[in-house]
Parts: C-alpha cells; sequence; structure tokens
C-alpha cells in the first residue's frame, strides 16, 4: 500500500505545475460549494430563528373555532387546559407561551395598513420575542422599550410598517378589527417599539398586548390563538408532535387533519367545511413558515446546479490530466504490467492519484471555507438591497457553517472527483503490456 | 525448474488489413539453467519469441510451455500471476518506475507477490543490491543514475524474486560497450551461481558470441540454434 501511496504522491509532485492548478480549481469548487451551502443553511437557520421569534412555536396547539357552518375563527378556546397539558406532558418543551390572532387595520394620521397581529403576554416572551432587535427611538422622552407591551393601549410596529405610517415611538395609532360577529372594534394604542425589520416576514407581523386583542373580537379570557411550544432538541420534533396528536385525540379534543401551510391558508377550507364547534390542529414551524420554504429551496437548488456545473469542469479537467499522465507513463503502465501487476493494481494506483489530490484539495478548500465563513459572519455585511434583503429574510449576511455541512461537501466531491477519475485510469489498467512496452 | 518449449509456434500480425508473419513454425526447448542469446536482424522474430515466452503475448498457432503451463490456455490474470512468479524482465531502455528510488524499484516485484515479510523484503533487496554493486546508490532515483547503473537495478529487479527464467531483450542495445560487457559479465555470473534460466535478444556478435547457445533466427525462422562453448 505504501509503494502505491509513493508512487501516486511523487507523480503528483513530478507533474507540479499541472498538479497544483489543478488543487486550486478543486479548492475553489469546494470553497465555492461550501460559501453557497453556509448561505443556504445561514438563510434556514434565520428562517427559523425569525419565524420562531415571530408567529410559531416548534409545534403550536392552534385550531379554529366555528360559531357557524361559514365561519372561520383562529382560535383555542378553554386553553388553560391544553396549556396545563402541553406544560405536564412534553418534558422535551423549553419554552411554551400563548398569542392571541389578530388582523386588522393599523390607521396612522398619514396612511393606513393591513396586517395579522398577535397580542402577546410580556411575561412569556422575554426569550421568545425578545430576542428581535429593536431600533433606537428618535424621541429621547419616548425610549423604545418592547416590555410596555404588557400595559394595555400599546403596540410595537416593525420599521416597514412604521415607515408606511410614518410613526415613531409614542405616536398614536388605531387599530381596527372586524370581529366574528361582523362588526368592527377599534382601539388606540401607543407605539411603545420600532422593530428592526427580519425581511418578507416583518411585513406579516405586529404585536399588541393579548388583552387588547380579546378586547378587540370581545373574546373571553380562556380563548387565545395558539399555544406555542419551544422545544430544547429540535430534531425531537416528529416524535412530540405525534405524541401529542395521540393525547389530545385521547382526550376527546376533535383534530383536524394535518396540512403543512400556515393558517391563514387554512381559513376558506375551514370555512368551507360543515362543522362547528372547536377543532384542534397540531402544527409546526414548518408548516406554519411553509410559504417561504421556496426561498430555501431555490437557493438550494441554485447551489445544486452552480457545484454540478462546476464540479463537472473540473472533472474534465481532472480526466484530461490524468488521461495525459496515462500516456506520458505507459511505458510504466506496460512496465509493471509486465513484473506481474494485476489490472486492479494499476487501476487503484491511478485512482489513488486522483483521490490524494481530491481529498487534500477538498480538505484544504473546507479549511478554507470554514475561516472565511467565520471572517464573514465577524464583518456582520448588511445587505443594503431591499429586495436582497426581503429575499434572504435577514439584514445582515449570515453564513452557517456545521460540521455536517463540511462532511457532507468533503464526501461528495471527493466520490465526485473520483468517480471522474475511473474512466482514465480504466483505460490504463486495460493497456496490454506488449503495447505499452513497445512504446519504449 | 521445468524447461521453456516452443512447439510449431506462428505468431501473425496484422498490419491494416495485411497480414505480416513475424514467427513461421517455431520449435524450440530452451532447458533449465541456459544461459542463450537470440541473435538475428531486425524484424527476425526475436523480440517476438520474447514476448510470447514472457507470457505478455499469446502465439496465433502452436503451444508454448512455460514453467510447466500451456500460455494459451490461461486467462489475463493468470498469464499476470505466472509473469510475477516465474520470470524476470529486463528491458532496453531499462524501464525503471522514475519516482522510486533503487531500494524501492527493486523492492516493487517483492511488494507485488507479497510473500515475504518487510524485513525479509529489505534483506532480499539489500542482498541483490550489493550484487549488482549499487549499494552507495541505493537511495538514488533512476534518474540520477548512468545507463549502466540503471541497467543493474533492472538486473536486481529481475532477480530480487529468484525467478526461473529472466527474459532480456537487447540489455546492452543502450549502453556503451565496456558497460555492455559488465553487465553481460553479471548476468553470467548470476547464471552459474543461481541456476536462473536466462535467454536474451541481441544482434551484437561481440555479445552475442559470449552464449552458451545461440538461437539464430531469420525471417521468422530458426536457421541455426547452435551450442558453443564459452569461457
Amino acid at each position: 500500500m505504501k509503494v502505491y501511496f509513493l508512487i501516486a504522491y511523487r507523480n503528483i509532485l513530478q507533474r507540479r505545475v499541472r498538479s497544483l492548478m489543478l488543487a486550486i480549481a478543486i479548492i475553489a469548487v469546494s470553497v465555492i460549494f461550501s460559501l453557497l451551502l453556509a448561505l443556504v443553511q445561514g438563510v434556514q437557520d434565520t428562517l427559523i430563528g425569525n419565524g420562531t421569534a415571530l408567529m410559531t412555536g416548534h409545534v403550536n396547539i392552534a385550531g379554529f373555532y366555528k360559531i357557524s357552518q361559514s365561519s372561520a375563527n383562529p382560535m383555542v378556546t378553554k386553553f388553560p387546559a391544553l396549556l396545563e397539558y402541553a406544560k405536564t406532558n412534553i418534558p422535551e418543551a423549553d419554552i411554551i407561551i400563548d398569542r392571541v390572532k389578530a388582523y386588522g387595520k393599523v390607521i396612522s394620521e398619514t396612511d393606513s395598513a393591513m396586517i395579522p397581529m398577535w397580542g402577546v403576554n410580556m411575561e412569556q416572551e422575554d426569550k421568545v420575542l425578545g430576542r428581535l432587535d429593536i431600533e433606537p427611538s428618535t424621541d429621547p422622552k419616548n425610549p423604545a422599550d418592547l416590555k410596555r407591551l404588557k400595559e394595555s393601549g400599546t403596540i410595537a410596529l416593525f420599521a416597514v410598517h412604521a415607515k408606511k405610517l410614518k410613526v415613531g415611538v409614542g405616536d398614536m395609532v388605531t387599530v381596527s378589527v372586524p370581529t366574528y360577529r361582523n362588526m368592527t372594534n377599534t382601539k388606540d394604542v401607543k407605539v411603545v417599539a420600532i422593530l428592526k425589520d427580519v425581511g418578507m416576514m416583518s411585513q406579516f407581523n405586529a404585536y399588541l398586548n393579548a388583552g387588547d386583542v380579546r378586547t378587540l373580537y370581545q373574546n373571553k379570557p380562556d380563548s387565545t390563538g395558539q399555544i406555542m411550544i419551544y422545544l430544547k432538541d429540535l430534531s425531537k420534533l416528529p416524535v412530540v408532535e405525534a405524541r401529542m396528536r395521540k393525547d389530545l385525540s385521547e382526550k376527546g379534543y376533535s383534530l383536524m387533519d394535518k396540512d403543512s401551510a400556515p393558517f391563514w391558508m387554512k381559513f376558506d377550507r375551514v370555512a368551507g367545511e360543515s362543522w362547528t364547534g372547536q377543532r384542534i390542529d397540531i402544527t409546526t414551524w414548518e408548516d406554519e413558515t411553509s410559504f417561504l420554504k421556496w426561498i430555501v429551496a431555490l437557493l438550494s437548488a441554485l447551489t445544486f446546479v452552480l457545484t454540478i456545473v462546476l464540479s463537472i469542469i473540473i472533472v474534465m479537467g481532472l480526466v484530461n490530466a490524468l488521461w495525459m499522465s496515462v500516456k506520458e507513463r505507459t511505458t510504466e503502465i506496460g512496465t509493471l504490467r509486465a513484473i506481474g501487476m494485476q489490472r486492479t493494481k494499476v487501476l487503484w494506483m491511478f485512482v489513488l492519484e486522483s483521490l490524494i489530490l481530491s481529498v487534500t484539495s477538498t480538505a484544504a478548500g473546507l479549511i478554507f471555507a470554514a475561516i472565511v465563513c467565520q471572517a464573514l459572519n465577524a464583518a456582520a455585511i448588511p445587505i443594503t438591497d431591499e429586495a436582497f434583503k426581503m429575499f434572504l429574510m435577514t439584514n445582515d449576511l449570515s453564513f452557517t457553517f456545521g460540521f455536517t455541512q463540511a462532511m457532507i461537501t468533503f464526501f461528495s466531491l471527493v466520490v465526485f472527483f473520483t468517480l471522474g477519475s475511473l474512466v482514465p485510469a480504466l483505460s490504463a489498467a486495460k493497456l496490454s503490456p506488449i503495447v505499452a512496452i513497445n512504446q519504449s | 525448474m521445468q524447461p521453456i518449449s516452443l512447439e510449431n509456434v506462428q505468431k501473425n500480425y496484422y498490419l491494416d488489413k495485411v497480414k505480416v508473419s513475424a514467427l513461421k513454425g517455431i520449435t524450440l526447448t530452451i532447458d533449465a539453467g541456459e544461459f542463450t542469446v537470440i541473435a538475428g536482424p531486425s524484424g527476425s522474430g526475436k523480440t517476438t519469441i520474447l514476448n510470447l515466452i514472457g507470457c505478455v503475448d499469446t502465439a496465433s498457432e502452436g503451444k508454448v510451455v512455460v514453467g510447466g503451463k500451456e500460455t494459451g490456455t490461461l486467462s489475463e490474470r493468470q498469464l499476470t500471476d505466472l509473469r510475477l512468479h516465474t520470470i524476470g524482465f529486463i528491458f532496453q531502455s531499462f524501464n525503471l518506475i522514475p519516482v522510486l528510488n533503487v531500494i524501492d524499484n527493486i523492492e516493487f516485484p517483492l511488494l507485488l507477490q507479497d510473500k515475504l515479510s518487510p524485513k525479509e523484503r529489505r534483506i532480499q533487496v539489500m542482498k541483490f543490491i550489493d550484487r549488482v554493486g549499487l549499494s552507495q546508490y541505493s537511495n538514488h532515483r533512476p534518474s540520477e543514475l548512468s545507463g549502466g547503473q540503471r541497467q543493474r537495478v533492472a538486473i536486481a529487479r529481475a532477480l530480487v524474486t529468484k525467478p526461473q527464467i529472466v527474459l532480456a531483450d537487447e540489455p546492452t542495445a543502450n549502453l556503451d560497450s565496456v558497460t555492455g560487457q559488465n553487465i553481460i559479465d553479471l548476468m553470467k555470473e548470476i547464471n552459474t551461481a543461481e541456476k536462473t534460466t536466462f535467454l536474451f535478444s541481441t544482434h551484437d556478435h561481440s555479445i552475442m558470441n559470449q552464449a552458451r547457445r545461440i538461437i539464430l533466427l531469420h525471417d521468422g525462422r530458426i536457421q541455426d540454434g547452435r551450442l558453443q562453448e564459452t569461457p
């Protein structure tokens, strides 16, 4: 084995310029592939991070209450029993909160905007809503303070809405919501914080005091929009979801069928169904943010296509280089075959050469990519283009470069390059010793 | 040790669509331990005979028996094994592996055989390096050696597995006369000491005359197969 390594290694060194060019090309592909994957993973992490802060738990107990066949109210009645169930029967949970859902118009002196809103209990929200960044107030007398949502008559808006409505911290706006009985209720509320935008999802969220939302909708205090459960370990999600479905069904709750869509896409379907009363809908963060999945899918597809194209170019270079090596070493191959080397070992000798080159270059590329990711994250490069900001759902470029991802990149590229090298290696192995020797 | 025998062997090639007969019914037996030269002008079939005996080529017709095995009945893998365990090759252009040093080049066939431990291999290799007088060059690569030294490495590589037969295709063709003579002396010395069968081709008369047997080829046929007394 050692001698094959020695031959392969020394052949690489002997053809220094060609090997170096190939190594640089493989390193470049590894770096580009890793950076793109890190960007996709970064966007996905942002999606989970922001999505779970803004609008969903990892798993939710939500549902619809229908007072008539054609209505569809996104609420859970008598939720304390369900909250108690979650607290006592889901040991995997880290945080459990509940939020009330609302949808209405926010009206300022100059403009108005239709916004889906959440009624929150700030006592529960430190580790959830509290994770979001707040824009500093321009009015020193009215400092931004998200915690003031504890008080009745308060609202927190995202910057995108604050800009449209031309309001700042301390300004008053009117919230107008159509109730389930087709009346419109309004309440004047004070802006207590402007949240920094987090891409597209900023468009779909604003936060009110939970009590105010219940008042606006004239709901009972034991009703809520959804119970949001955050798990310590996200990999446990399928198990927890399945157990919740089983438990709640056994407790006599009527459950909705699994539908991987956010709650606001279920209105028409629910309104078209003939049942009345309460039905519970167990949803996950993936269901509630599924309307944004196309972004991750698109980025993943772009990464895949780009990597395949680049890899094919590199494999062609590698195949060409090995082919030249086979040509140059025809006599050597013939000699080795003549002195008793089997074809499989000739094949192995050439594959090993490509393996050494691809393993070392890919590893070097991954190390370099990891350093670049760290540097880019440390630099916190702001995204200035609004369209990109919306698309990538973040204000800064964020790269997540994990061990698993590095291993996937490493093995897929090495396997790809090694498979490519099989073609010239096979042609070397097939060389007849007599033809090869005669060349000398 | 088994003799080498060729029985009515013919070898035909096709150049484009023209059939060329390189050997036209050769019958020949070479006993174990012989020091035999195959001589003849270019194109007479010297290399073709060596290729057939060396199992790197097969006869179009007739029977070639090497190491007690009829080569025409063996698979590619079996032929490779026969070469590895029975035959040693010495090439006109030395054909050493350029990226390996003297020790590694000589050790290579032993690694392919995979019979000896690393320690035994090393002892065997050093013995043959010493035998060909290259002890002080053991870590040199082929490019750092003269033509004669390279051919000595090739001889050591051919002999290190203690083969029954050593085939050498014009081993002195690329060497000056003094170095060529030294190489022939070395081969004769090993032939006497180890009783290894040596079969080599040449068209150099001074070299030819040192063989104990000369097989003279002409146009694919044996013209003369005499034994001669040599010092």
